[in-house]
């Protein structure tokens, strides 16, 4: 990325924290404003009003929480986890949510988020969000995949963590450009591989990329997130918790006091607002195994964001309590 | 670009640790009377490996013939392998096992069970003992209900510990054969155990060191060196 284009996107990171402070209002002025921020208010009078975040290459607005499957949903053929999983997606929809992604590599997890989705009657709601994963066919796992989830076409799919990325990548687009698939994304995690998945976003028509990043975890944001921003290209944001292991940590930890003005109830929330004020992010995707934490995860996605330099004091404040 | 090798341990547990208990808690309740009867078969086994005779030592090697293709179907196959991609890769290993057993029983035997009172024969025990009556009973230490006991003969670490323990209250130069797919079944559990912050995991790690060093000493004993002479597999009271 060019010193120009640094500056460009740290001004406009500005602007946005700048907003969001003052906006103190909530996420829904965020859009009227024109700011730099690609978000705006939720538009479903039945569902509640959660900050959306436009897809950068079609200005399509998506809830700026989603919902992870890694670990959480893969539970086999356990009926009672099964249909524990699907109160978790119910509690996520209801709350406003809307994104749900998911792995081959995760097991059970595609299955069991088809059997929600037909539990629900759901798959009108859903932005379905799964990856491909494999040095093989990718085509048969994809529609293996279909399969599982019971959706015939998928809103997005990504290469998981770059692997045969020379042959599933050319996949993907032709599915895209044959009316088969919506987006096309990337995925790391861990905050390996990062400089391969610049490559990647640099020389193609990327519309997803997904990568780690939480208070703890920031490498992305030197480079990778402006980069992002630049291009166009949505980011999804996996592991906000560390798998969990951050917000273990942090229970128990009083809140910091500036973080009333957030009006947050818990670190997950603060975390999560730390993530969604970042310009160039779309969309985290906390996994949960827990009905009430889908809905506490959603609701971050409503009030005041904090603005650059609170987002430094939270990075600040979990650094040291971690 | 990404290969296989870029994963740590981690990335590869996909499962939560109540997940995984929970897998034995509905095979326990549905398959009672299976997982009953594979206790029951590994306590008859570890008596007749205390003891010589012909019949005993094939009777031992079809009962962990069986222990182990229950435990492949019914434990990895019906339950671990929707949670667990890499088990469809690990399944053979267990069918091997199977098949290894069932030659030894089949044919004049190049190994014999019976106490010999050295170090890997109290390894031996201490081992089945441990695979048959204590593990089950960890998970109460930790918290687990009893409903989610690992037992021989179903589970899979316990049949794999287990059969270490057989292993070496056997002689014979074939027996190292039937060691490599329980030991290398410990290693992977244990690596599963670790990441899922589960301490048992050292058990079964200590379990494989233990046996390597017991095979040592056996090689350099002669206990897996001396061939069984004509008369002793024929006659089992030789």
């Amino acid at each position: 990325m060019s010193e120009l284009d640094r500056r460009r996107f740290l001004k406009a990171s500005a602007s946005f924290g700048a907003l969001g402070a003052i906006g103190a209002v909530g996420a829904t002025g965020l859009m009227a404003s024109g700011m730099p921020a690609r978000a705006q208010g939720a538009k479903d009078a039945a569902l509640p009003e959660v900050l959306q975040k436009q897809i950068p290459s079609t200005g399509e607005a998506i809830p700026a929480v989603g919902l992870g499957s890694w670990i959480t949903f893969n539970v086999g053929n356990d009926m009672e986890l099964r249909d524990q999983c699907a109160d978790v997606m119910s509690a996520f929809f209801k709350a406003g949510g809307r994104m749900i992604d998911s792995s081959p590599m995760y097991g059970s997890a595609q299955d069991v988020i088809g059997y929600g989705l037909d539990a629900l009657g759901a798959h009108d709601k859903v932005f379905s969000t799964d990856k491909v994963w494999t040095s093989g066919d990718g085509a048969d796992q994809i529609a293996e995949t279909s399969d599982r989830w019971k959706v015939e076409q998928f809103d997005l799919l990504q290469v998981h963590n770059l692997l045969g990325i020379n042959d599933n990548l050319p996949l993907l687009f032709r599915m895209k450009d044959a009316g088969q698939l919506r987006y096309v994304g990337v995925t790391t995690s861990h905050g390996r591989r990062t400089d391969d998945l610049m490559a990647v976003m640099k020389n193609e028509r990327l519309d997803f990329v997904q990568v780690t990043y939480n208070p703890v975890d920031r490498k992305v944001e030197e480079y990778l997130l402006p980069m992002a921003y630049d291009r166009g290209i949505a980011v999804i944001v996996n592991r906000p918790f560390r798998g969990g292991s951050l917000t273990e940590r942090l229970e128990g930890q009083p809140l910091p006091e500036f973080a009333r003005e957030l009006e947050v109830k818990s670190w997950a929330q603060l975390i999560l607002k730390y993530l969604i004020a970042h310009p160039a992010v779309t969309c985290p995707i906390p996994a949960t195994t827990k009905p009430a934490h889908a809905a506490e995860n959603m609701a971050a996605a409503t009030g005041p964001l904090p603005d650059d330099k609170m987002r430094e004091q939270i990075a600040a404040v979990i650094g040291v309590l971690v | 670009m990404s290969e296989w090798w870029d994963y740590g341990l981690a990335d590869l547990l996909l499962f939560s640790p109540r997940v995984y208990y929970r897998l034995f808690e509905t095979m326990n309740s549905t398959w009672w009377l299976v997982v009953a009867s594979a206790v029951v078969a590994g306590l008859i086994a570890s008596g007749l490996a205390l003891r010589h005779g012909f019949r005993g030592n094939r009777v031992i090697l079809v009962l962990l013939a069986l222990v182990w293709a229950w435990c492949g179907y019914g434990f990895l196959w019906q339950y671990y392998q929707p949670i667990n991609w890499a088990i469809p890769y690990l399944l053979p290993g267990f069918g091997l096992q199977v098949v290894l057993f069932a030659i030894f029983a089949a044919r004049p035997l190049p190994l014999r069970f019976g106490w010999r009172g050295d170090l890997s024969s109290y390894v031996g025990l201490t081992l089945v003992a441990f695979a048959l009556i204590a593990y089950p009973f960890i998970g109460l230490i930790e918290g687990r209900d009893l409903l989610q006991a690992e037992l021989f003969g179903s589970a899979a670490d316990p049949t794999a510990l287990g059969s270490l323990g057989f292993v070496l209250l056997s002689r014979g130069t074939w027996r190292w054969v039937l060691l490599p797919v329980p030991l290398i079944w410990c290693v992977i559990s244990a690596g599963t155990l670790w990441v899922m912050d589960q301490q048992v995991a050292i058990v079964m790690l200590a379990a494989v060191w233990i046996t390597v060093f017991c095979g040592w000493l056996d090689l350099k004993n002669g206990v897996t060196t001396k061939r069984l002479t004509e008369a002793e597999i024929r006659d089992p009271a030789a």
